[in-house]
């Protein structure tokens, strides 16, 4: 897994005259499983079926495999598309659905035949050959769509938000299964989602879309516990985020003051301190201290605004001494259970903790 | 949806009863007196006499009558070829255009419709006629003049033009229903445009297809204006040999056993397109 | 889905629809014709045939006192006996009421030159000579199955929730649905009301039987004059029809953006 399969460089799509998306950039090894995030809008779907040819480039290069595609018509692309209807033919048989890129090229009906069983075992539906797609349920529909893509073994895989029409404990179930195939397969996907727990669970690599633009691309744990801007750190997981300026930098770390007045400590990222900054503070990060803790970097008295119980977690919202309001975010347990409204608590950062973010 | 609960038996009396009335007296009463005129005895003197008869039905099988027939059919068949040929391209393009540009398109359609079929039927006879606008530019061109009107030719061009919005809508309703997903997904596995057509589109669109093309059948097995205007007396068909029958020969037993004949074969085409409607409905999208 | 479609297409769709718009586009322009021949294009703009149709008795009759007449009576009556019957079709339960909504639907199955005939022998038979009243009943019968979908079709797309609400505020029954429904199917009502107008008001086929010296649609007057020769006058006759209905089409479609269902 070193070679690059598909390249995007400075994609630009157009609806005259506003920008869509773009300029974007990104490149996608061979095997890696590949996810575009981002909400609504943001431009992820465009850019996948830029890469499939039904939107036409403004600008800019898509490359697979070495073969620049952008130019190309749609059906002479290498290219596998998994919709999110799953945009079975209802007309068809399953085994006739699976069969119709086959078809197209003219294959024996003997190898079809031999192709379609083995990718129906393999997507773990032998059997259901003689049904039509109305007759299965959404999960088997959604393995169908994706036979019907695998069986051509295109070079690249692309992903439509696959599973959002399916309900919670199914869309993991085939989460699993979608990931376990892709890994046996050693298939290229590109995979478009709105969901960041799917994007964590199943991707090498994500790349994070807001408005038309990448805002971050790395792999799961970075995106998560490194976002770099606001907008990333927003998205995935909670957070909370506060102006500071910074008071003092060097190489033991960095002196933040916000502007409500919080004294901080955080360790120096030189590349990302300017003097005044965004700082982000994951809620879960936040540690709540017992009453004798004192001698603590970081420390902060609040008092409990509101207080939600959310099973596993409790969910405070607080009112720092010094007027923030955080987001904290505690493991559920008898200490925390007891808290209250109003109740004046101490709570604690990690300086590495704190992170730097953009805009 | 937008049902609730049992009324009393007057409220429904006093919302249903004037129309279903109304129709009883004037759709099914003319129907019926219609019936008894077809079983009556012509006398050109007296209109119809008083004796029962199935000589009016035994006419039909004459031979003036079966070419009458062979002609009217074979007019209608031509003309619901063509509307289907032209209309179902008209019908996808649209189906699949931008809301601002089908709602153009649709007015475009149903303005002709909804104007009175002598009018559109006159600004063709403007056009084919001897010192028309083709015949115009052939003069422009120095080519010599042709004869289209009065012929079974223009006559079909003159159907095919009224009857072509009957033909465009359903089949556009039915396009409408297949999600464009479904294109991208057989262009995306290879499908080039005439392969889509032929493997997704036809025929799931083909309840559309055949609702128009029976309805524009029926329509033009029917048709008068059109026909006399365009064909005159050299193009007979159905509905003129009613009109004469029941205007100028007065033979209104005659007129009524053609006139039960036609409503009979019509109402049939309409129940055979209801059916096959839906029983291709289980293969649409989401059904 | 940019670039999939053949060009071939967008060429057969603009063929088409030039074809089924040149006739009307050819009648505007022969009725502004200087001349007394059916010119197009026109060989100059003169409003002389339109001054014609309006000095002439028999088409200022046929247009003001019989179709103009005819056609909104059509309109208000089809939509009041219509709307009602609607209202019964989709808010009440009763047994046959399906065979009762193909019943009313059955005018739009039937020829309209068979049920000219028809009207015809037993306007006959009962010594009705023809009138504005003959022709009235007559369109009637085959404008209101219109009226009927369309509201029909519009009720069924609001929520009886709604008149619960109003009752649990205080409205009885008749209160509730003048307040609530009757507003909200106000659309479907206008234009089965202008579609009422419309099929009345460019009727041919029934026009052709029960026309006479009584009452002359102006289609029918148009087809007379065609079969008689005629001038151009017969073209601005037409393109006033053409202009009304094309106005009233603009309106239905831009008004309440309905979409014509045959």
């Amino acid at each position: 897994m070193s070679t690059v399969e598909l390249e995007v460089a400075g994609l630009v799509k157009r609806y005259a005259p506003q920008v869509a998306i773009g300029p974007l950039s990104f490149s996608v090894m061979e095997g890696e499983f590949f996810s575009l995030l981002g909400p609504s809008g943001c431009g992820k779907s465009t850019t996948l079926r830029c890469i499939a040819g039904f939107e036409r480039v403004s600008e800019g290069r898509i490359t697979l495999g070495g073969r620049q595609i952008h130019d190309v018509p749609a059906h002479k692309r290498d290219v596998g598309l998994v919709f999110q209807n799953y945009a079975l033919f209802p007309h068809l048989t399953v085994f006739e659905n699976v069969a119709f890129g086959l078809r197209l090229r003219r294959m024996s009906q003997a190898e079809i035949a031999e192709r379609v069983v083995r990718m129906l075992e393999l997507v773990g539906l032998p059997g259901q050959a003689r049904r039509y797609p109305a007759q299965l349920s959404g999960g088997q529909q959604q393995r169908i769509a994706i036979a019907r893509s695998m069986v051509l073994e295109p070079r690249l895989l692309l992903f439509d938000e696959p599973l959002s029409n399916l309900d919670f404990k199914l869309r993991v179930q085939m989460r699993n299964e979608l990931r376990d195939l892709q890994r046996r397969l050693g298939k290229t996907s590109v995979y478009v989602t709105h969901d960041q727990t799917e994007a964590l669970a199943l991707s090498d690599r994500i790349a994070v879309l807001s408005q038309g633009r990448i805002e971050q691309i790395g792999a799961p744990a970075d995106i998560y516990e490194a976002p770099e801007t606001a907008f990333v750190a927003d998205f995935i997981g909670s957070s909370n985020i506060i102006e500071a300026a910074v008071t003092r930098n060097d190489t033991t770390g960095s002196a933040l003051r916000t502007t409500a007045g919080l004294e901080l400590l955080a360790t120096a990222d030189p590349t990302k301190i300017a003097d005044h900054c965004l700082i982000m503070v994951r809620p879960e990060r936040i540690r709540l201290l017992e009453d004798e803790e004192t001698d603590v970097l970081n420390r902060i008295s609040a008092e409990i605004d509101d207080i939600t119980y959310l099973g596993e977690d409790i969910q405070l919202h607080i009112k720092a001494a010094s007027g923030e309001r955080l987001l904290v975010l505690l493991k559920s347990e008898r200490r925390t259970r007891a808290l209250q409204r109003n109740a004046k608590i101490a709570l604690a950062i990690d300086p590495s903790d704190i992170h730097f973010v953009r805009k | 949806m937008g049902e609730s609960r049992d009324f009393r038996r007057p409220v429904w009396l006093i919302l249903v009863g004037p129309y279903g009335l109304y129709l009883a007296l004037l759709l099914v009463v003319p129907a019926v007196n219609i019936v008894i005129y077809s079983f009556l005895t012509y006398s050109p003197t007296k209109i119809a006499v008083p004796v029962l008869t199935a000589a009016n039905y035994g006419k039909l099988c004459d031979a003036y009558y079966l070419e009458l027939f062979l002609r009217t059919m074979k007019l209608a068949l031509i003309t619901t070829m063509i509307c289907a040929l032209l209309g179902f391209p008209v019908a996808y393009w649209l189906a699949r255009a931008r809301p601002a540009i089908a709602s153009l398109g649709l007015f475009l359609l149903v303005v002709p419709l909804m104007v009175s079929t002598v009018i559109r039927v006159f600004g063709w006879m403007v056009i084919l006629g001897r010192n028309g606008i083709i015949n115009e530019l052939l003069a422009i061109l120095g080519l010599s003049p042709v004869t289209i009107m009065y012929t079974e030719t223009a006559v079909v061009i003159g159907l095919v033009n009224i009857f072509l919005p009957f033909m465009v809508l359903p089949t556009m309703a039915a396009i409408e229903r297949i999600p464009p997903s479904l294109e991208e997904a057989s262009t995306n596995l290879g499908a080039n445009w005439p392969q889509r057509l032929v493997k997704v589109i036809l025929p799931l669109s083909l309840p559309g297809l055949i609702s128009g093309a029976l309805l524009v059948y029926s329509v033009s097995l029917s048709a008068f204006i059109t026909p006399v205007l365009m064909g005159g007396a050299r193009v007979r068909v159905i509905g003129s040999q009613i009109y004469d029958q029941v205007l100028v020969t007065f033979n209104w037993p005659g007129a009524s056993s053609l006139a039960l004949v036609v409503v009979v074969v019509t109402l049939l085409l309409v129940f055979v397109a209801l059916r096959t409607t839906r029983r291709l409905a289980r293969l649409e999208v989401g059904r | 889905m940019s670039g999939q479609q053949p060009r071939l297409l967008l060429l057969v769709v603009i063929f088409v629809y030039a074809a089924l718009l040149a006739p009307l586009v050819i009648v505007l322009g022969v009725s502004f014709n200087p001349g007394a021949g059916f010119d197009f294009p026109p060989k100059g703009v003169s409003l002389h045939w339109y001054a014609n149709f309006f000095s002439k008795e028999e088409f200022v009759s046929a247009f003001f006192k019989v179709s103009l007449v005819v056609g909104l009576l059509t309109a208000l009556l089809a939509t009041t006996f219509g709307s009602l019957a609607a209202i019964g079709l989709v808010r009440l339960r009763f047994t046959g009421r399906e065979a009762v909504e193909a019943f009313f639907m059955t005018p739009l199955l039937v020829p309209h030159i068979l049920l000219g005939a028809a009207l015809y022998l037993f306007y006959a038979r009962l010594g009705m000579k023809s009138s504005v009243l003959t022709i009235l009943l007559a369109h009637l019968v085959i404008a209101t199955p219109y009226v009927i979908r369309s509201v029909t079709a519009g009720l069924a797309g609001i929520d009886p929730g709604l008149e619960e609400a109003a009752m649990s505020l205080g409205a009885n029954r008749v209160q509730a649905f003048a307040k609530v429904t009757l507003p909200l199917v106000r659309s479907s009502l206008l234009s089965g009301a202008i579609f009422g107008f419309i099929i009345s008001f460019s009727d041919i086929n029934l026009s052709l039987f029960l026309s006479g010296p009584g009452a002359t649609t102006l289609p029918m007057q148009i087809f007379s004059e065609i079969q008689w020769g005629g001038d151009p006058t017969i073209a601005a006759a037409s393109a006033l029809q053409i202009v009304t209905i094309g106005m009233l089409v603009l309106i239905v479609q831009r008004a309440f953006r309905l979409r014509f269902v045959v």
